[in-house]
């Protein structure tokens, strides 16, 4: 039994298959919004699917069983094949035998043998520039009759590949931490308010912070086009003592206390006041400006009628920023209609003999913070910079090593090369072969 | 002059390189060979210029920002890096096919970059969620690794083509499957570099390296596939045909990470 287990999770079958199965089942959750609330699945699916689905806990896929247990399996699965890799690699790291053991020239990946009848001054030469130009600069040692070259490079990119599956488990177990001891939400602050609870994503409830936090002030910059630019908001954290914490926030510059990092995530429009609005008469080409609030009728001076607002809202159809307007006329029936800022002069508002546009107003605005806690997250940047090395050991270094020996006597010296590669062997070999050319006599 | 306008004429520059490298093949000519590759080098050159033409008048325009931000700037950066890799493997793979695969896919790209009516080439200013530094190194290290999956993408079809249909004009299929691997390697590399630092970008702006929304999903979908390619090395049974299927797979994933999940898939990433 454990030796059949042993025998799946060494198995770099059960990798590939882990690896395709979680990239197909991965789409489910692309396919299917994520973390809605159970009210909203329910409108959106048949009563049947929608109980499948809340079965496997597709609506919350990527934390649920099933896919943890896919996780954890992969991770058992590293452990074992890179465990079971450390002897070969050990063995291929540590330092040579000073002994020179002629097995290597029957055993190695790459083997050749020749004769040469050239002075053994003159095959020394080729013998280290074939080394060398193929590995590196030999160690030459003599031993009984025997001559030997032996140069190695590039052992440590090795471990190249313990230390990639290595950062697998390291990001995993991160992750892990983080979704078990951390918590992702938002909060909404209006300019001047203050809050101390976070609303969870994922449904999972509103989450005290145990101080409050406060915001001071609200800035957002358009451009031109009138897409935010920039926007920022000034905090302070007010602890349970009163001491007053204070910093700013903008988009990609989080805020960050203790071990919570405040993004500032979105913003909007809590409130609208102190409107303006401007009735020009159409006669006499006067202005009057009026401050009604919303529902709030105020006189037209000048008639005999009155002006309401009756809404506001942000954008009316690209035009920007309208308030609905309500003209009262004694003995007519109300006539509703959009005002604008100045510069969108559309018909609809000359009435009763004025012109409106809206003036002015003052917004309110309130910041949205993504608030976070995630203990883990220095394991997974820990995790993304050891693969990110371990890449570049396995990628752009090549372990080589070259045993060469001359042995026989005058006018018949033998030449022995073992080598052995960790990658690439073609090209090493096609090198090899080039070198070896101008050496051999047959 | 327009950097739009010279982009216009680096996509016929690269339709004319792919053609002079058809010819060099059709007649086995050196000097034809050479003649494409300087045409491709000018291409690329041109191309690197109206780069950097677009990033200089963005400034101009007070709303400067390296030109890899929406659609069209993207799409003209993967052309450039497509061509940019086969210049690299070009010394070691000294194959013409790889010249006219390379320099047809960035053509078409590029045609579709300037002829589509969905793809709105105007310098548009960035939303403050995409001024960050993370966003370039981002989205540099991705491309240039889907340029390398573009290219094992035309090697494995090459090689099924080679093992079932026996073209005797291609490469044989050791050397196909090579580059294949080759290529993958080094786009798994800068594709977890891409998604690592994706994960970077996402922890300053929202305060989480990574949310399973759908693009970030794809981008894992697509990393595991080729995580899989990778492996299938190591796995007896699995050379040649099953493991050309992976890479074909994999490119797939690439492409509906790249314009799946905004066509049909909403996402944070709709930006893009
Ligand atoms: C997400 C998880 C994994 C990643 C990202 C990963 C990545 C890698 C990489 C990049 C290499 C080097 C490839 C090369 O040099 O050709 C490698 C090699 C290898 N991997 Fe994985 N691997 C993962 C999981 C596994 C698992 C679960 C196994 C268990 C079967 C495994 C077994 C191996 C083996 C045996 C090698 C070959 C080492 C050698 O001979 O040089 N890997 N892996």
């Amino acid at each position: 039994m454990i030796k059949k287990l042993h025998k799946l999770f060494s198995s770099v079958k059960l990798t590939i298959f882990l690896f395709l199965f979680l990239a197909a089942t991965s789409i489910l959750g692309t396919i299917i919004q994520q973390g809605l609330s159970m009210e909203r699945y329910k409108t959106l699916y048949s009563p049947g699917v929608f109980s499948a689905l809340k079965f496997f806990n597709i609506f919350d896929m990527y934390h649920s069983w099933w896919f943890t247990t896919l996780l954890i399996l992969l991770s058992i699965n590293i452990i074992v094949c890179t465990f079971k890799q450390v002897p070969r690699i050990i063995r291929l790291i540590s330092p040579e035998k000073k002994e020179f053991d002629d097995t290597v020239f029957k055993s190695s990946q790459i083997r050749k043998i020749f004769q040469s009848q050239k002075k053994l001054s003159d095959i020394e030469r080729q013998a280290e520039i074939i080394v060398k130009s193929l590995v590196g600069p030999p160690v030459k040692t003599a031993k009984g009759d025997a001559i030997y070259f032996l140069a190695e490079k590039g052992k440590y990119s090795r471990l190249g590949m313990i230390l990639v599956h290595i950062s697998i488990l390291l990001i995993l177990a991160g992750g892990l931490i983080g979704t078990m001891l951390g918590f992702a939400g938002q909060m909404n602050i209006v300019e001047g308010e203050k809050s101390d609870t976070v609303a969870l994503f994922g449904g999972k409830g509103p989450e005290k912070l145990g101080f409050d936090v406060r915001c001071d002030d609200f800035t957002v910059e358009f451009y031109e086009t009138g897409m935010p630019k920039e926007y920022k908001t000034d905090l302070a954290i007010i602890d349970d003592g009163g001491k007053v914490t204070s910093g700013t926030m903008r988009v990609n510059h989080p805020f960050i206390y203790k071990d919570l990092k405040f993004c500032q995530a979105t913003y909007g429009i809590a409130g609208v006041s102190d409107f303006l609005i401007g009735a020009r008469n159409n006669k006499t080409g006067k202005e009057i400006v009026l401050k009604p609030d919303i529902m709030k009728k105020v006189p037209l001076p000048g008639s005999n009628a009155s002006f309401a607002i009756a809404r506001f809202v942000t954008d009316h159809g690209g035009m920007g920023p309208a308030v609905l307007g309500v003209l009262l006329e004694p003995g007519k029936a109300h006539d509703i209609f959009w005002i604008f800022q100045d510069g969108h002069n559309i018909n609809q508002q000359q009435k009763g003999g004025f012109i409106f546009t809206l003036k002015d107003f003052s917004r309110l605005y309130y910041t949205g913070i993504q608030v976070s806690k995630d203990p883990g997250v220095f394991i997974v940047w820990i995790g993304f910079c050891l693969i990110m090395m371990g890449f570049m050991l396995s990628l752009f270094f090549t372990h080589k090593r070259i045993w060469l020996k001359i042995s026989g006597s005058q006018d018949k010296y033998e030449i022995s090369i073992a080598a052995s590669v960790s990658k690439n062997r073609k090209a090493f070999e096609e090198k090899l072969e080039e070198l070896t050319r101008e050496t051999t006599v047959e | 002059m327009n950097d739009t306008f010279l982009i216009s004429i680096v996509t016929f520059t690269y339709f004319f390189a792919a053609f002079v490298f058809l010819i060099s093949i059709i007649f086995h000519k050196k000097s034809v060979d050479k003649w494409a590759l300087i045409i491709t080098v000018a291409g690329l050159i041109l191309q690197t210029s109206a780069i950097i033409m677009r990033w200089i008048h963005s400034y101009q325009l007070g709303i400067g920002h390296a030109p890899l931000s929406n659609f069209y700037e993207s799409l003209v950066f993967f052309s450039w890096s497509i061509i940019f890799v086969y210049l690299i493997i070009r010394k070691r793979y000294p194959n013409k096919l790889f010249g006219i695969l390379s320099a047809f896919f960035a053509f078409l790209i590029l045609a579709y970059a300037s002829l589509s009516g969905n793809v709105n080439c105007t310098i548009q200013p960035l939303i403050p969620a995409l001024q960050s530094n993370w966003l370039i190194s981002h989205v540099i290290s991705s491309f240039l690794a889907y340029a390398c999956f573009a290219i094992a993408f035309g090697t494995s079809i090459l090689y099924l083509l080679k093992i079932k249909m026996n073209v005797s004009m291609l490469p044989d299929a050791p050397f196909l499957d090579e580059v294949t691997y080759k290529m993958i390697s080094i786009g798994f590399v800068l594709l977890t570099l891409g998604i690592i630092t994706g994960a970077a970008w996402a922890d300053r702006a929202w305060g989480r390296y990574w949310g399973w929304d759908p693009k970030e999903t794809w981008s894992l979908i697509t990393w595991l596939i080729y995580g899989a390619f990778l492996h299938t090395h190591l796995a007896r049974g699995w050379r040649g045909v099953k493991m050309s299927l992976v890479s074909i797979i994999g490119f797939i994933a690439v492409i509906f990470t790249y314009l799946g999940v905004n066509y049909v898939l909403a996402g944070l990433h709709s930006y893009l």
